[in-house]
């Protein structure tokens, strides 16, 4: 589940159906928390961006009361609203993983470095438990990513199939002929 | 029926029609009912902060197979309007929104809320349904999921304070 710039970048390095680009500033996280709650067998990424953090806030509470330890939740954070233009957000004095905690979050932690970030996504995976990870990276995307043409109805079935090949089941309804 | 029975109704009306994931913020006229589903071992429920994460909430659990519905009231449903709009209407995302009808007639003190309430959802293209008789409960709820769930948008069903058994 991705959202702003980043979803092209993840996209560019990880192309999938299983990737869900969001729409609504802020929802990738709780989006990603229903899923993660519906199938709590199955592993849920968030990749969350520093303006759509803030504007969700009290979502965080929600999600860590549920506490799905399928979820992890990842921030880059460049301290502007880079997709819409590059202007400052709160970020440079509000301290995420301190409103992440104060939320609920059990483990929440800035990384600083790749292999700090490696570590401690792996352990998150391991151990199955609610973990915000983030980190601070500069604003700027590479050359030469490929554009995304996938619209948000394509990419909803697929990645609807994609979940139905996965988990072997049927989700959306059969068909208009078939009784509900 | 009094209050208790009239969130029994309600309950046993969203099971029927299949719903199996609820996420709610309360309007004190509706306690009983989200008090129901919270007691419910069939239905999975996520209290909320604000109800526009839990349009984000019930997406993402729609996602993976899930039936689902919001319970909140109609500021809650103006409260949603953006997520609603950029996520369930434009990934096409069915959802049952069971509103509290605050303003409806003879309810006092929210009248500007209910003035704007049907005029929004119609604006939105959200089909909605009032709920007003007990004996209606099972018809208009299955009916609307059968909607919501074909259409591939979220449908809303407006309670009154008559079919809660509240005054």
């Amino acid at each position: 589940m991705c959202t702003g710039w980043a979803t092209r970048e993840w996209w560019a390095v990880r192309p999938s159906d299983g990737n869900l680009k969001t729409r609504t500033l802020g929802l990738v996280s709780s989006i990603a928390a229903g899923l993660a709650l519906a199938l709590p067998h199955r592993k849920v990424i968030a990749i969350d961006g520093d303006g759509a953090f803030l504007m969700n806030l009290c979502g965080l509470p929600t999600i860590a009361l549920q506490g799905p330890g399928n979820l992890i939740h990842l921030l880059f954070d460049n301290e502007c609203y880079e997709a819409s233009g590059g202007t400052s957000t709160a970020s440079r004095t509000a301290d995420a993983v301190a409103l992440a905690k104060g939320a609920g979050y059990k483990h929440a932690l800035w990384v600083n470095t790749p292999e700090e970030f490696r570590s401690a996504f792996l352990r998150a995976l391991k151990d199955n438990q609610l973990t915000l990870i983030a980190v601070k990276v500069e604003p700027g995307q590479p050359n030469g990513l490929p554009p995304l043409r996938l619209d948000e109805i394509e990419n909803k079935y697929r990645f609807i199939r994609y979940l139905e090949a996965t988990e072997k089941k049927g989700i959306l309804n059969p068909g208009f002929d078939s009784k509900l | 029926m009094d209050t208790k029975q009239c969130a029994a109704a309600i309950v046993s009306g969203l099971k029927k029609a299949g719903i199996d994931f609820v996420a709610t913020l309360p309007d004190e006229k509706m306690v009983e009912v989200i008090r129901a589903v919270d007691r419910d071992g069939e239905i999975k429920h996520v209290p909320l902060c604000r109800e526009e994460e839990g349009i984000g909430i019930c997406a993402g659990a729609y996602l993976a197979g899930k039936k689902t519905a919001l319970i909140m009231q109609n500021a809650g449903f103006l409260n949603s309007c953006n997520a609603l709009t950029t996520t369930s209407l434009q990934f096409m995302i069915p959802t049952l929104l069971l509103i509290y009808y605050a303003g409806d007639i003879a309810d006092r003190g929210f009248t500007t809320l209910g003035s704007v309430t049907e005029p929004v959802l119609q604006a939105m293209g959200i089909r909605s349904y009032v709920l007003r008789g007990t004996a209606e409960i099972d018809e208009i709820l299955r009916g609307a999921q059968i909607l919501a769930d074909d259409s591939k948008k979220p449908v809303a069903v407006l309670l009154t304070k008559s079919v809660l058994g509240v005054n």
